[in-house]
């Protein structure tokens, strides 16, 4: 496991990224009982000033994910992070032909079957696009049908798109951005949510 | 801790494909219930249809084949220890519970109650090589090198903890002298190799307390190690098991404890499960009977249970869920 600093903000309180703002308020009451004086879990490893560090971090943790914005934006950054470790992983997995073919699917808008396509093209079904980004096979395949009231908020579906857009060889944060903007206008828009399938 | 290191010993990718699975159980203090929790153990996996061997480490204080029901074993790991046996399937007996078989270690030669170390290494590696599905090792109490092998070269062995400072103290000693024993296995540069021996010494003077603090050190000697020593960090998942727990925070205390592994050694513990204080506990322990097999439905029984039932998980993922 990496040293503390290397650890995200999720996983120094312990809880998932999709953690509710019950389970971050738990997971930091815990933490803050572990690391105070004279817990018994800190027992013998206390005398050190590395404790003051880990309060630090684990405060740091709890201000910005308790706060909704904070946490969007940590969220983006997180995908950010998450959207240039995997291009080049999705990059090595290509043949230059192909490659090729893709500069060209990466103009213009992407809807749902949009992405069907090209992850048909690729030859990957939904579950081996589930197993690299942790997503929901389910969700996956909400976004391809975009059953958009189905689809939690728009800060995971941001998420999910991105990490299937990388899978597909495609640019994460452009599709997404495309993907989007039609997830918002269904939900601005009431009269439209009456044709979703549902 | 002493005795030196064996590439030997540290071979996780060389491990048999269909060899027995080493269950260590450890936790550095006497009388927290190691021995409970191995016979309990043990017993509930041979129930639930594996071919288990449970082996008594605890050459100096044998008691195992007690808690198992076994008065006089006929054989002992003694005679292997002391080179008058090499076959272990010759040492082991049957036990009262179907699908258990006890390798005992009961008549050591007090002179010199510890195998060698090239006989420790070629037992570990006989204890994989056993047919069986798990081979559950009750180990001493302590951090001496003889203990600590059989928990360092598992990925995830179990430590035993009882809701009280002494027994803390020494299971953060226990992981780390186990952390570091397999740290020195694992890396090849000399150099780094004599680094992790300094970082061993708790009041070396380089400042050096935890194994962030050295993997610190190690990176900037030599970044290939680095990558290694990170690999090592990574795959040592250490399972907590509260035993003789009573009120909400000391269940409460496995989280506790794993979150001080996880930030302050930078050690992946896991939390596997709490068994409750019960007084069948105690009377099963003079019944010289395991607690599952002689009151299956008593409250600690339960939560043995739960404990088995998550090593029995295929799933790696399925372990590491949270407890209870």
């Amino acid at each position: 496991m990496r040293p503390l600093e290397e650890q995200g903000l999720y996983d120094t309180l312990e809880v998932s990224k999709d953690a509710s703002p019950e389970e971050i308020e738990r997971a930091y009451q815990l933490a803050r009982s572990v690391w105070e004086q004279g817990s018994l879990a800190g027992y013998g490893v206390f005398e050190s000033g590395d404790v003051e560090r880990i309060r630090e971090r684990v405060e740091l943790a709890y201000r910005t994910l308790r706060d909704p914005e904070a946490r969007r934006a940590y969220d983006a950054r997180l995908e950010e992070a998450a959207d240039a470790a995997a291009q080049p992983a999705a990059a090595r997995s290509l043949d230059p032909l192909q490659a090729m073919d893709d500069l060209n699917e990466a103009e213009g808008e992407f809807d749902g079957e949009r992405l069907r396509r090209v992850r048909l093209q690729r030859g990957l079904e939904l579950e081996e696009i589930a197993k690299i980004t942790k997503v929901n096979p389910t969700y996956l395949r909400f976004i391809e049908e975009e059953r958009f009231d189905d689809l939690p908020a728009a800060v995971y579906v941001r998420g999910f798109v991105v990490g299937y857009a990388s899978c597909v060889g495609l640019e994460g944060r452009r599709v997404a951005k495309s993907y989007m903007t039609r997830y918002e206008e269904s939900r601005d828009n009431p009269r439209r949510r009456l044709f979703s399938r549902r | 801790m002493g005795g030196r290191p064996d590439r030997e010993l540290f071979r996780g990718d060389e491990r048999p494909v269909r060899g027995a699975r080493l269950l260590p159980v450890g936790g550095g203090k006497g009388g927290v219930g190691k021995t409970f929790v191995a016979a309990n153990l043990a017993a509930l996996l041979a129930r639930a249809g594996g071919r288990v061997v449970a082996v008594d480490g605890d050459l100096e204080g044998a008691n195992l084949h007690t808690a198992l029901g076994v008065r006089r074993p006929n054989g002992s790991l003694a005679a292997y220890v002391a080179e008058r046996e090499d076959d272990l399937g010759k040492l082991m007996e049957d036990t009262p519970i179907a699908g258990l078989r006890l390798l005992a270690a009961t008549g050591s030669d007090l002179g010199t109650p510890q195998p060698s170390h090239e006989r420790r290494v070629q037992l570990i590696r006989d204890l994989r090589r056993l047919d069986a599905d798990f081979v559950v090792i009750d180990l001493g109490a302590g951090t001496d090198a003889a203990v600590m092998d059989y928990f360092m070269v598992c990925d995830d062995g179990i430590v035993v903890i009882a809701p009280e400072p002494t027994s803390i103290e020494n299971a953060y000693a226990f992981m780390r002298a186990a952390f570091y024993r397999r740290l020195q296995l694992a890396m090849i540069s000399h150099d780094v190799r004599t680094i992790v021996r300094v970082a061993m010494d708790e009041q070396n003077d380089r400042g050096i307390r935890t194994p962030h603090d050295l993997l610190r050190e190690v990176e900037r000697i030599d970044p290939g190690e680095g990558a290694r020593f990170a690999a090592t960090m990574r795959d040592f998942h250490p399972r907590i098991i509260v035993n003789d727990a009573r009120t909400a925070e000391d269940i409460r205390l496995g989280f506790a404890v794993r979150s001080v592994c996880r930030k302050y050694f930078a050690i992946d513990a896991e939390y596997l499960g709490y068994v409750n204080h019960d007084v069948a506990a105690r009377s099963s322990i003079r019944d010289c009977r395991p607690l599952v097999e002689g009151s299956p439905k008593s409250s600690a029984s339960v939560y043995l249970a739960r404990i088995a039932s998550k090593l029995l998980a295929p799933d790696r993922s399925a372990v590491r869920e949270e407890p209870v």
